[in-house]
């Protein structure tokens, strides 16, 4: 963004005001499966305040722009999760929080149940390990993905 | 009733159908033949002095072996607690439904067929219930089950 000389005027790139409009209201999916959803309600109540970055809850994937995949996700949850996904208005975003998320966490081993990442069901955006990880690493994921989206060119959109 | 007059009283009715094992703590268990399963389980639910009304929990065991299905059952107006079980080979895991005895059989007995391929005789709603819909990867909780992405802890 550029300010032009007497302040009045301010000129950006269509492309620039979009970024910046889109990394500061991320609405985010109510989508808890286990304990990392402890973890992300922490986040979002006023200790750790995620309103200030913009980001709100919402119980309808609709009216969200990114899914924090906050617990395990298992075989059965697995295509529910996909349609929600489908179901998010675009462009649209994925936060793989925790473990389980990212290649099954504890349930790596010995579990029938356990899907071993959720990569290979949405494509993910940023993974944020830990069992679960604290509100602020979970912070830090989501201005790492802010910064993704400022970067983002008209055309990756419409590839998306 | 203490835990030794149940058994004891237990162990001298019922025709001797049930009996009694020695397992030193917890509720008494007993072991029951197959074929006497439905008439033991109504007999113990009918009995006035036991009145056993209540199926707690309902589950199978692989022994390696063979199968094992537990009934866990209480009564809640005698506050009494009493476990049976069945034995079961790999060549016929089958036993008859308890849904008439107590009808909260019906998860408990869709449960066990699906993770332990015990098929349930009269059962008639036997479906998925905790598994996807569409599993087709056989009974995970069998000690010898395994599945293409299935992998095993190390021994340390």
């Amino acid at each position: 963004m550029e300010g032009l000389p007497g302040g009045a005027f301010v000129l950006t790139s269509l492309e620039g005001v979009l970024n910046h409009g889109r990394s500061r209201s991320l609405w985010y999916l109510l989508f808890g499966t286990a304990c990392c959803a402890i973890e992300l309600m922490c986040t979002g109540a006023s200790r750790y305040d995620f309103d200030r970055l913009g980001m709100m809850f919402r119980a309808s994937p609709r009216q969200t722009d990114l899914i924090i995949t906050a617990g395990t996700i298992t075989k059965k949850m697995a295509p529910r999760l996909r349609r929600l996904y489908d179901q998010m208005a675009e462009p649209r975003y994925v936060i793989a929080m925790g473990g389980c998320t990212i290649k099954g966490g504890p349930f790596y081993y010995d579990s029938y149940s356990v899907e071993k990442g959720i990569d290979h069901i949405v494509p993910v955006d940023i993974y944020i390990p830990g069992c679960p990880p604290r509100p602020e690493s979970l912070l830090e994921g989501c201005l790492h993905l802010q910064q993704k989206i400022a970067r983002q060119k008209l055309a990756d959109w419409q590839e998306k | 009733m203490t835990n030794a007059e149940l058994t004891a009283y237990v162990a001298s009715h019922f025709d001797g159908r049930l009996v009694p094992l020695d397992t030193g703590r917890g509720a008494p268990l007993f072991e029951v033949k197959l074929s006497d399963l439905l008439a033991v389980a109504r007999a113990l639910r009918d009995d006035p002095e036991l009145s056993l009304n209540y199926l707690c929990n309902l589950g199978a065991i692989d022994t390696g072996q063979k199968l094992e299905v537990v009934y866990n059952i209480a009564s809640t107006t005698k506050n009494l607690r009493l476990d049976f079980k069945v034995t079961l080979s790999f060549d016929t895991p089958v036993v008859e439904s308890l849904k008439s005895v107590w009808p909260c059989a019906d998860w408990y007995e869709r449960e066990m067929w699906e993770l332990f391929g015990v098929d349930v005789l009269n059962h008639g709603d036997l479906r998925p219930l905790l598994l996807p819909e569409d599993w087709n990867q056989g009974h995970p909780m069998r000690k010898n089950w395994d599945a293409p992405d299935f992998v095993r802890m190390p021994e340390l």
